[in-house]
């Protein structure tokens, strides 16, 4: 089955001259659930923003459902990729939850009235419902998490692109996510730390270092090589 | 914070709130525009103007002491920025202490001034008590004013919370620490305050505008509430201009 997303010799230098990320090759199959994991710095968040036309490589390639991604085609990728990011307080911006969760479906050009029902029924299914004409910063941790994955899903797009989405969440929080994402079937993309999240999400794992992709591997043999997770500052779960 | 403070009144169901925003703004700012084109000593017509919004102001059901408690803010400073007045026209002397004298002059014009300031201020406060910013915000667009100065704004406001809880974290951090012993001490500390919220606000737009740019912005932000101009807000409308015509030019004829 060909890639819906391929990367071929990926390489983004940040306006400063640091480098992101370098010489990064891997493809995902449709409906596939891959967990990005490495250490502070590695390169997670930067690879990420390149699945959804945020940055655009200084070299190589990224292709999006046989889409190149580039300044022409961002937003047509952005149709496809659904992001959301690791601080549900950027990605919460309007005056209220249901604004911000219909923000996706108006901008796709949704009249009001249908990106309103969209947008009800998401925040229903996620459990939010009453939350709909709060504030962001009136919700909880999770709360705000849920809404935040609910700006996303609410554009129903093939893939799901998380940026650490269990970061600063209590117990409770973290499962009720973990649950909600194992439970969906686009195509996957989990930046984490939390290697319980990564297999419990994501039979899959790319293993970046220094901005490189330095492992491709089933999540489960990941945690079964402490060598390798030494290697790349990554520890297997305490217990 | 709370976010909804400012709200509250926009959520009563009046025949104010069911007006169209871009409706009760223009209407707001004729009575504004109309208490500024008042000659000094027009005082019926003062009068007249206000009776007009306390009548807005009790159809939209806000209560006296609330609407007197958000007028009292911005009309102390117009009295304090205005009391000079009083002392510095020329007329005869009514009252003095010392080398200040109060003349009939500056008596009048200060008068004019808080007169003409509170229906124009009362009628800012009706306006803000009413609608919500996000309605104020879709009447500003209507009314062209360009889409950036809008989408500033209504960023800004939802931010502005985010920003306020960040300052707290960083000064919570910093008494932590015991920072800020003494007068230069507290300066120091609250320098540092400024400046680190204002790189952390930087890099949180950079990232917002990112999370907006995946969800498909493509420069204006699109609203889910518009309410449409009816017939019921044209006439309003039409009718406080109308009034308020008459008002300021029985005091010119």
């Amino acid at each position: 089955m060909a890639a819906l997303i391929e990367v071929r010799g990926l390489a983004y230098r940040y306006p400063d001259g640091a480098q992101g990320v370098r010489d990064v090759d891997f493809g995902v199959r449709a409906g596939e659930r891959v967990a990005v994991l490495g250490p502070n710095g590695s390169g997670k968040s930067t690879l990420l923003l390149h699945l959804n036309g945020l940055l655009l490589p200084t070299d190589g390639e990224v292709r999006v459902a046989d889409l190149p991604v580039s300044e022409e085609t961002a937003p047509a990728v952005r149709r496809k990729v659904g992001f959301v990011f690791q601080e549900p307080d950027d990605q919460l911006f309007l005056p209220t939850v249901l604004e911000d969760v219909a923000f996706g479906p108006l901008n796709a050009g949704l009249s009001a009235p249908e990106a309103e029902a969209r947008a009800r029924v998401e925040l229903r299914e996620l459990g939010l419902e009453g939350q709909a004409e709060r504030a962001a910063h009136h919700l909880s941790g999770g709360e705000r998490r849920l809404a935040s994955l609910a700006t996303v899903l609410v554009s129903e797009p093939e893939i799901l692109v998380l940026d650490e989405p269990t970061a600063a969440l209590d117990a409770r929080a973290r499962r009720l996510v973990v649950d909600l994402l194992r439970d969906r079937t686009e195509t996957l993309v989990v930046a984490t730390h939390d290697l319980e999240v990564a297999l419990a999400l994501c039979p899959r794992a790319l293993v970046l270092d220094g901005g490189r992709l330095v492992a491709d591997l089933a999540t489960a043999d990941l945690l079964r090589d402490p060598d390798l997770l030494e290697r790349h500052g990554l520890s297997a779960p305490l217990a | 914070m709370s976010f909804r403070h400012l709200d509250h009144w926009a959520e009563v169901p009046s025949l104010v709130t069911r007006l169209a925003p871009p409706a009760r703004l223009l209407a707001m700012v004729a009575v504004a525009l109309g208490a500024a084109l008042l000659p000094m000593g027009a005082w019926p017509q003062m009068a007249a103007l206000l009776v007009l919004v306390l009548a807005f102001a009790a159809t939209a059901r806000i209560p006296a002491p609330a609407f007197a408690a958000r007028l009292a803010g911005p009309l102390f400073l117009v009295l304090l920025a205005s009391c000079a007045v009083l002392v510095l026209a020329p007329g005869e002397p009514l009252w003095a202490l010392g080398p200040i004298r109060v003349t009939d002059t500056g008596l009048v014009r200060f008068g004019s001034v808080v007169g003409r300031a509170t229906p124009a201020l009362g009628a800012a406060v009706v306006l803000v008590s009413t609608l919500r910013f996000p309605e104020l915000l879709e009447a500003l667009r209507k009314l062209r004013l360009p889409s950036a100065v809008t989408t500033a704004l209504g960023l800004s406001y939802r931010l502005l919370y985010t920003l306020a809880d960040e300052i707290e974290r960083l000064r919570r951090a910093a008494r932590s620490r015991n920072a800020g012993h003494g007068a230069a001490g507290r300066r120091r500390t609250a320098m540092g305050i400024a400046a680190a919220s204002l790189v952390r606000s930087y890099a949180r737009s950079e990232r917002v505008h990112r999370a907006m740019l995946a969800r498909g912005y493509s420069g204006a932000l699109p609203q889910l509430h518009a309410q449409p101009m009816d017939v019921r807000s044209v006439v309003v409308l039409l009718a406080v201009s109308a009034i308020v015509l008459l008002v300021v030019s029985s005091a010119w004829l």
